[in-house]
């Protein structure tokens, strides 16, 4: 007698399970970071009323929020873009620092009024994101050397290059701390008058919708998909792969600069040392969950940011460390990549007398 | 009774989705001869061989080996019953020395520990005879001294010139060959099964492989060896039986049958299907190709200096048994494949080693084999699929915009004319979803629809459901009176008959035949594509039944 | 000078040995086709959970037992996860990182800054006294504490198991082709799992080291991507256990010579040609912060070279990493 687990594959997956499973994620990691919670003498549901509906309902907490959502929504993008053609842009948070810095020494040594400097901020920052990611690119193209690797290695080389830009070329004149000057207003991201939110979320948004009607509308978004569909027949209906794997990994190394100098430009307001948001690598569930279209990735955003602005709150408020927030991170990651088995095959568990292995072979070709 | 029927198969049938593999094959082996599995694409001697071997088990049948009933799950219960495959495709590791891909999966412990049940007695003896001493010798280490000695001195004896300390990738075919064959005898198997052995092999290493199979066999192994080569088999076998269709057409001696005699027993089908051919004018000439050289995915030659044209309106049919350079030559003709050599005109331009984009743009379509692998992209929904080739054209772009509602149409349109069936939404399906027929009605219509000036076909109606053959046919016939050239690579003869201008026959990547369906001879044909040569006929000893009586 | 030397082949000796720990555990997975990027995640368990038990039991010696499976629990959600569901092995990998990084933040809180009795340095029985005299090296390698020693003690060992056992070698062949290992008979999943899994224990054998050795405190991230150094080092090392001791002692050099960056700044002397046009340059690259990239660029360098040199020749990786196996057979 022996357990058998069958797998089959499927072939189409039910509507149910394509719509539901990030929330199943979400509810799933909710409830096992529930116990993490309750092994500290938390009341989960306590915090997570905290994290949740106080974020939410107040309007600092939204402002914050929003805040927080700026970098996420470009560091989702930057990891978006590559994946619909396939890759794997794991560097993105490098990109994003280069972007930081870059944008940063543009804003402090380039005299222009406020609505010329942003913008040449922000394209500057992109050009360096695009650059960075630039080699390990080519290298994938060209090579076939994989992306993950390469990227992730070219985020501890920024790292360190950042550290070594704060302590010289870009440090403060007058500070012996490793950060730069203060950016001036003409370079900082302004908040929208009134409400208080800051401008940042528009051009969030705004590329947001961009690079919806890229992937949809556009011949590009055509060939990307395709290409990330099956390489193989992409190649056969003339599509060039080297073209394409550029111009995704590099927009996408774009969108991470963006998020790097927002982040200076509408939050830190220096370059510091200490610079080590980690919206690179949060980037990879958020365009995991988002995976099938740019406005989910806005949502895995702010999903995420809220999460992230609550964990403080429950730091502040009830003395939970604000990891919580990481660890539940992490569980959405756990769940989603088990969830996208379950997609995938349907699971039989039966008793069998004698385990006969059958054959669902291939009878095409040589039989 | 039993001296001839060393290996007993009796009545096994195997059934895959949609295809009846071996139906009731029954086919026995003597002990020390050499036995061929003769049979075209298709007829089914992979599989009875992968039933043999324990890689596929049989939906009803029996195995004997040497009048004991096996009962195999796995490859090991092959070799464990003392029955050894060599594959088409070698299951080598490069890195790995011969000695160490040889004893991989045997687990033999150093000499110290090893199970030498002689005369040893005391304390020592009982200590590492002991069963966890033994499997922690097992494991924790490696012998590879006595079995390399051993391995060597086998490989001397046959005369193999290997030296088996190096590493697997420093060898070339013909040796990986013997490594492979070498694996099989160390394991003491006493029936050895060769797939294909000659596929990857020159005309010396042929010779050399088959005097060491002769040794082999004097030496009390038995053999059995699919090819579909009538030279080999007139050349190195004993007797050899035929497969057709999934059924056993019979077993005879080798000596007492002429080439011609085997491709008939191989071929000798209904023709099932008539398809209506008009006369049509032929015109210009859509294709030229001269000498073409190319090599295939392992870096070996595969097409040897074809020369060919086709004109527009006509259908060129190319006969060969897959793996002779058919792929690649196809490949190279609509762009995916370098060539080495020689030159491709398409309606005049020379397009030889240019992108597939230049073939695509100067009117080359094209239905590769594997649909799923190449000719679709099996996640995204039909609409996505429909337009592959054509998305850049101004029907569908502007400027960088698509435009999904004329994609939608143009979809609407090939899903309609092809009678592509079950698609309500051609958003919403994907070409995954779609079954062989269909998905392959789809992939037509989009290369046809394109009204191409050369459409190269690839085994069209493979794996596809006999009312999709029809119609695809059919469809093939139509776009020949529209002015297409087409050339048609199939496995399937009378499909090439029905429907073919001219008859080309590919084999070891050379056109040895070329013929119209009027004038030649089915059994010419086959003969061709498996490498015989035209025999003088001398009357022969079959009987009736096709040989099977008399054992 | 020679203190400056002898500070320098001690500092480089002490940062090598969590490197070589996780290093060595890396390339075991990886050989067998694995991917790990958990690592980090895995040395921070490792660390934590050695941490806390060596402060409640006071022996540190079980604390690193604890550590080592803290670390070997985590990789066999990776194992599950990349083996038995042929999830993607680096996103799994990243969330290991993730998730470590989170429950030790979390739940290290309380002994955040705290420090423990750990290991002490010793010198080996009877020609301890001896070794420790040779010069410069002497007191770099033979004052040391005990998981220094068995880390240079497993390279050997590792090397011997690879390549003189017939698990290594089952191993190393479920790494290259698992549809021929398949095929000769040997369980690929398992041989996977057990791969998975030794590397998440040396990786928590390195955290642990980390905590109750190296630096003797806990505080959060303080492997301080060392991690992912040892990652860059098992491509460096070209997948061979006796270049992960070079790269090692490579990039615990590196690191070394950051902290005595004072001691070690070179100018050419005015007169010197181009020294206007050079000076700058030689700092610019004896930067200890440019330097700390220099393991980096290395491995990048030498992943390019082995796969673009490789085609059809030597074989650069193992050639099954990263892909997921599944029998299509039956």
């Amino acid at each position: 007698m022996k357990l058998n687990v069958e797998l089959t594959p499927r072939s189409n997956i039910p509507t149910w399970m394509a719509y539901g499973t990030p929330v199943f994620t979400i509810l799933a990691a909710l409830i096992v970071s529930g116990f993490a919670l309750f092994s500290l003498g938390v009341n989960p549901l306590a915090a997570y009323n905290i994290m949740f509906v106080q974020t939410l309902t107040t309007s600092f907490g939204i402002t914050n929020t929003l805040v927080k959502a700026v970098p996420l929504i470009f560091a989702g993008l930057a990891v978006y873009l590559p994946l619909k053609a396939r890759l794997w842009n794991i560097g993105a948070e490098g990109q994003l620092i280069i972007g930081a810095i870059v944008g940063t020494a543009v804003g402090l040594s380039v005299s222009l009024p406020i609505y010329a400097l942003l913008p040449l901020m922000f394209v500057t920052g992109g050009i360096a994101g695009a650059m960075w990611i630039a080699v390990p690119a080519w290298l994938r193209a060209r090579y076939g050397i994989n992306e993950i690797i390469t990227t992730l290695l070219f985020v501890f080389i920024a790292q360190s290059l950042l550290n070594y830009v704060v302590r010289g070329p870009l440090q403060a004149a007058e500070s012996n701390f490793p950060q730069s000057a203060s950016l001036p207003t003409a370079a900082t991201l302004p908040s929208i008058p009134i409400i208080g939110f800051p401008s940042g979320v528009l051009l969030a948004i705004v590329l947001v919708a961009v690079t919806y009607a890229i992937i949809n509308y556009t011949r590009l978004g055509y060939e990307i998909t395709f290409m990330g569909a099956n390489d193989n027949a992409a190649e056969h209906a003339g599509m060039s792969k080297l073209k394409i794997y550029l111009i995704a990994l590099m927009a996408g190394g774009a969108m991470a600069g963006f998020a790097g100098i927002s982040e200076i430009s509408g939050v830190e307001g220096r370059l510091r040392a200490s610079f080590d948001p980690g919206y690179g690598f949060t980037a990879v569930p958020i365009a995991l969950l988002g995976r099938n279209g740019a406005f989910r990735v806005l949502l895995a955003a702010l999903f995420f940011a809220v999460l992230f602005i609550g964990g403080s709150s429950i730091e502040t408020s009830l003395g939970v460390p604000s990891a919580i927030t990481n660890v539940m991170e992490a569980l959405i990651i756990l769940f989603l990549i088990t969830a996208e088995f379950f997609k995938n095959y349907r699971v039989g568990l039966s008793l069998d007398q004698t385990p006969t292995p059958s054959a669902p072979g291939d009878p095409e070709g040589d039989v | 009774m039993s001296d001839d029927k060393f290996v007993r198969m009796e009545n096994i049938t195997k059934t895959f989705p949609g295809v009846v593999a071996n139906d009731s094959v029954s086919m026995s082996v003597k002990k020390g001869e050499i036995h061929g599995l003769l049979g075209e694409n298709g007829a089914g001697k992979s599989t009875l061989m992968k039933i043999l071997y324990g890689l596929y088990s049989a939906d009803e049948g029996d195995i004997w080996l040497d009048n004991n009933r096996l009962e195999m799950d796995s490859p090991q219960d092959a070799i464990d019953a003392g029955i050894g495959m060599v594959h088409q495709h070698f299951k080598l590791i490069p890195r790995l020395s011969v000695s160490k891909n040889i004893i991989l999966g045997k687990r033999e412990p150093i000499a110290a520990f090893k199970d030498n049940s002689g005369s040893e007695s005391g304390v020592l003896h009982s200590l590492t005879s002991n069963n966890i001493v033994q499997g922690l010798a097992s494991r924790f280490t490696l012998g590879l001294d006595t079995p390399e000695k051993q391995i060597q001195q086998l490989s001397d004896n046959y005369g193999f010139n290997i030296d088996v300390t190096v590493p697997v990738w420093e060898l070339g075919v013909g040796e990986r060959q013997r490594v492979e064959i070498l694996k099989a005898l160390y394991r003491d198997v006493d029936l050895l099964i060769l797939d294909e052995p000659t596929a990857v092999l020159t005309p010396t290493q042929a010779e050399r492989l088959f005097e060491t199979l002769k040794t082999l066999t004097d030496e009390g192994l038995t053999v059995i060896i699919i090819t579909h080569k009538l030279d080999e088999i007139k050349e190195v076998t004993d007797r050899v039986t035929v497969l057709r269709d999934g059924r056993d057409i019979g077993t005879v001696e080798t000596s007492e049958q002429t080439s011609d005699d085997l491709a008939r027993m191989m071929v000798g089908r209904e023709v099932l299907f008539n398809v209506d051919k008009d006369d049509v004018s032929v015109g210009e000439t859509v294709l030229n190709v001269s000498s073409l050289r190319t090599t295939n995915d392992r870096g070996i030659e595969a097409v040897s200096g074809v020369d060919m044209s086709i004109r527009s309106g006509e259908i060129v049919g190319l006969a060969g048994v897959s793996g002779n350079g058919q792929k690649e030559l196809a490949e190279s003709l609509v762009g995916v494949r370098e060539t080495l050599g020689g030159s491709i005109e398409i309606t005049g331009d020379d397009v030889t080693n240019e992108s597939p984009n230049a073939f695509i743009n100067n009117g080359v379509s094209f239905v590769p084999e594997d649909r799923h692998r190449d000719g679709c992209a099996g996640t995204l929904s039909i609409m996505h699929n429909a337009v592959m080739k054509r998305y850049a054209d101004s029907e569908f772009s502007d400027g960088f915009k698509l435009n999904y509602e004329a994609m939608e149409e143009y979809a609407d349109t090939l899903v309609e004319e092809f009678d592509v069936r079950g698609i309500k939404n051609v958003r919403e399906i994907n070409a995954g979803e779609l079954s062989g027929g269909n998905l392959q009605k789809l992939i037509l219509a989009r290369e046809m629809l394109r009204e191409p000036d050369l459409l190269v076909a690839n085994q069209p109606t493979r794996g596809v459901d006999v009312g999709a053959i029809e119609f695809i046919r059919e469809r093939l016939v139509a776009q020949r009176k529209s002015g297409t050239g087409v050339l048609l690579l199939s496995e399937d003869l009378d499909e090439l008959f029905d429907l073919s201008d001219r008859i080309l026959t590919i084999y070891q990547g050379e056109i040895v035949h070329e013929t119209t369906p009027e004038e030649a001879d089915r059994q010419r044909i086959s003969l061709e594509m498996n490498g015989g040569k035209e025999e003088v006929k001398q009357p022969t000893q079959i009987a009736a039944d096709g040989g099977r009586s008399g054992f | 000078m020679s203190g400056l030397v002898t500070g320098l082949a001690n500092a480089t000796v002490n940062a090598s040995t969590v490197l070589i720990l996780a290093g060595l555990g890396e390339l075991i997975s990886e050989r067998s086709g694995v991917l790990n990027l958990g690592v980090e995640g895995m040395m921070l368990v490792g660390a934590l959970s050695g941490f806390v038990v060596t402060s409640i039991t006071g022996s540190p010696w079980l604390g690193l037992c604890i550590g080592i499976l803290a670390g070997g629990a985590m990789a066999l959600l990776h194992a599950f996860l990349c083996v038995s569901l042929n999830s993607d092995q680096a996103v799994s990998g990243i969330m290991l990182t993730l998730l470590g990084v989170g429950l030790t933040t979390y739940f290290g809180n309380p002994w955040t800054g705290d420090s423990v009795s750990g290991f002490s340095e010793v010198t080996l029985p009877i020609i301890g006294s001896f070794l420790v005299e040779i010069p410069i090296i002497g007191s770099a390698l033979f004052n040391s504490t005990p998981t220094d020693y068995i880390a240079l003690l497993l390279i050997p060992v590792v090397w011997l198991f690879l390549y003189k056992t017939n698990i290594g070698l089952e191993m190393i062949s479920v790494g290259e082709d698992p549809e021929t290992a398949d095929t000769m008979g040997i369980d690929v999943f398992k041989m996977r799992y057990l791969a998975v899994i030794i590397g998440g224990l040396f990786a928590g054998a390195a955290g642990a080291h980390l905590s109750l050795a190296f630096n003797q405190i806990w505080s959060s991230g303080m492997t301080a991507g060392n991690g992912w150094i040892a990652v860059a080092l098992v491509i460096f090392a070209r997948w061979e256990p006796g270049r992960i001791l070079v790269g090692a002692y490579l990039f615990g050099l590196l690191n070394a010579i950051q902290l005595y960056s004072q001691g070690l700044k070179f100018t050419l002397a005015p007169e010197t040609a181009l020294s206007g046009l050079l000076n700058p340059m030689i700092e610019f690259v004896m930067n200890p912060t440019i330097m700390s990239t220099y393991p980096y660029i290395v491995t990048l360098l030498v992943l390019v070279i082995t796969v673009v040199r490789a085609e059809n020749r030597q074989l650069a990786q193992p050639s099954a990493l990263v892909q997921s196996y599944s029998r299509e057979i039956d």
